[in-house]
């Protein structure tokens, strides 16, 4: 049957006012993956039933949640004693059980990524020979450091079609991936540092030195105007979206990266993914695309010294997108950092129904 | 409210007191405005050197735990200490909320008080506007972090923000959209597009069956 002028002009009309805001929402939600994540995934949901056939019935009630427990935000930077991890403890751990954990971690992440958090943990075992967690065995205090003080716990069956998740971390680092079918996303996460700087083996660590040095490496990229709209004329001492403040979107603020050359662009890219690429390289591949589509809508905020060794706090904002670098309270030997996706936080969007 | 009452234990010796914040007390306040009001989020976090010295200001009677007045009062010292206004015009500020962690968690420099406070802003016509706050609660020894939230309000949206260098204002221009058409009348436009759709069709037909009836009609 033809369609006249009059019918199509309701016919369009029909179709714009009911159809095209459900195609918009489609668009958003549309999450697209490499082929190669699903071989990921099994790698990880393979690594995950590894470690969970190392444990006792009992150790495995310990260490599993629902997908949808209270337990997903139960994060924390804090230390054993005052902040209550669930899961299993290392130090509860046998070595084989230790080593298999480890294993899950490293297939969840990137080779860099798995040396960050490492090198975190050696640091945080630095803290505590150094005496950082001396009232460790003291009646009544009961705040820990060191390597024996991270938790793993898994909410959710790992699986390659169901939505799962792993949860690693102690004091000063929180990594939660959330796997689901062959995408994986590690928001929130908080890699944090103290001491910013240890010898380990004779040789020199400083788990967030390049976040420091790109940082600085593109602040001092900057021309005087760029630099007028990027330096915050107030000072920032602290995490802004730090535990806790999931959901929250703040208004972002400094310049946005349509204002950067296409160098300039490249240097905010690469200190990105300092943070995305923590996650397996076919995930952050993924991610990072996505936020090099939102770059022009993506703000890069400075506060403090621009000179390298000098105190500085940045913070990067976009769409999908959230990475804040704080030293606390100007101590440049205790950084902490968060890593948010405000649409996308524990697979949010992927697990939408 | 919750969790006001808190037992005090002092913690003599804190060796690792420099791995959290010390002889400060941050303050970090996430203002959220929608049209008829302005939320306060504020957390209280106090330093490791200062944890006595900020529960003396709240256990106000020294019994070693701060009972629900004296959370409430301490609220209310706080929320005397703030200014908020939109467009020049002052806003009482309503407490909302307090929660405090524990004395321990308070003395290792990460726990935090949550207090929240709300104000019924004047209903404000389309256009431009201004919202500014000021926290000059304890300034001698605090720290403070203040920040807007993207607003929930799609007909608000945030623009230049202002601030001192230490954080103690706030002073952000918004814009308020006018009243664009809400999901109902689009709902409403949508029934009267499909009713549209259904008699041009229905017309489509009659026109159809009565030329049929011409046609049937008429000499061969």
């Amino acid at each position: 049957m033809p369609v006249n002028r009059r019918e199509r002009t309701a016919l369009s009309a029909v179709f714009a006012v009911l159809v095209f805001p459900v195609a918009l929402g489609s668009q958003q939600r549309a999450g697209s993956a490499p082929a190669a994540q699903g071989a990921v995934t099994a790698r990880v949901v393979e690594a995950a039933s590894a470690f969970l056939g190392t444990l006792s019935a009992a150790e495995r009630t310990r260490c599993t949640f629902d997908f949808t427990s209270s337990q997903r935000t139960g994060w924390s930077n804090l230390p054993t004693g005052i902040f209550q991890r669930n899961g299993l403890r290392f130090g509860d751990l046998t070595t084989r059980q230790r080593e298999s954990a480890l294993k899950l971690v490293a297939a969840a992440l990137s080779r860099e990524g798995y040396s960050k958090v490492t090198d975190i943990m050696n640091g945080d075992e630095e803290l505590r020979k150094a005496g950082g967690g001396q009232t460790g065995g003291r009646t009544g205090s009961g705040i820990r450091f060191g390597l024996d003080e991270y938790y793993i716990a898994l909410l959710g069956t790992p699986s390659a079609t169901t939505a799962w998740m792993l949860q690693f971390g102690g004091h000063h680092l929180a990594i939660n991936v959330t796997v689901v079918g062959p995408n994986s996303v590690m928001t929130p996460s908080l890699p944090a540092t103290q001491p910013a700087k240890y010898t380990l083996n004779g040789q020199i660590i400083r788990p967030l030195g390049h976040e420091n040095d790109k940082g600085f490496g593109l602040i001092n990229a900057m021309n005087a105007a760029q630099l007028k709209r990027a330096v915050l004329n107030y000072e920032v001492k602290d995490l802004v979206l730090g535990p806790g403040a999931d959901g929250k979107v703040i208004q972002p603020e400094g310049i946005v990266a349509s204002n950067l050359d296409t160098g300039q662009q490249a240097l905010l890219l690469d200190l990105i993914h300092e943070w995305v690429g923590i996650l397996n390289d076919e995930a952050a591949t993924a991610k990072m695309a996505e936020i090099k589509t939102n770059l022009p809508r993506t703000y890069f905020a400075w506060s403090g010294a621009t000179k390298n060794g000098g105190i500085a706090y940045y913070r990067i904002q976009g769409p999908t997108l959230v990475i804040e670098y704080a030293p606390q309270s100007g101590d440049l030997n205790h950084i902490h950092t968060i890593y948010r996706d405000p649409t996308n936080d524990y697979g949010a969007k992927l697990t939408k129904h | 409210m919750r969790r006001l009452l808190i037992p005090f234990i002092l913690l003599t010796t804190l060796p690792f007191a420099s791995a959290h914040r010390t002889d400060e007390y941050l303050q970090a306040t996430r203002l959220s405005i929608d049209l008829e009001r302005v939320d306060l989020e504020i957390d209280l976090t106090t330093g490791v050197a200062m944890a006595s010295e900020v529960f003396s200001w709240i256990d106000t009677n020294r019994d070693r735990q701060i009972s629900r007045g004296e959370g409430q009062a301490y609220a209310q010292e706080v929320i005397h200490s703030l200014a908020l206004s939109v467009d020049g015009k002052p806003l009482p500020i309503r407490f909302v909320d307090i929660s405090f962690p524990q004395f321990r968690e308070m003395s290792l420099g990460i726990g935090a008080i949550r207090l929240r406070a709300t104000a019924t802003a004047p209903a404000v016509d389309s256009g431009h506007h201004q919202v500014s706050f000021l926290n000059l609660h304890r300034p001698r020894s605090s720290v403070y972090l203040v920040n807007a939230l993207v607003p929930a309000n799609p007909r608000i949206q945030l623009a230049d923000q202002r601030r001192d260098f230490g954080q103690h204002g706030l002073t952000l221009d918004y814009t308020v959209a006018g009243d664009g058409p809400s999901a109902g009348r689009l709902a409403l436009l949508a029934g009267m597009a499909l009713a549209g759709c259904w008699f041009l069709a229905r017309q489509r037909h009659l026109d159809h069956s009565r030329v049929a009836r011409c046609e049937a009609g008429s000499p061969k």
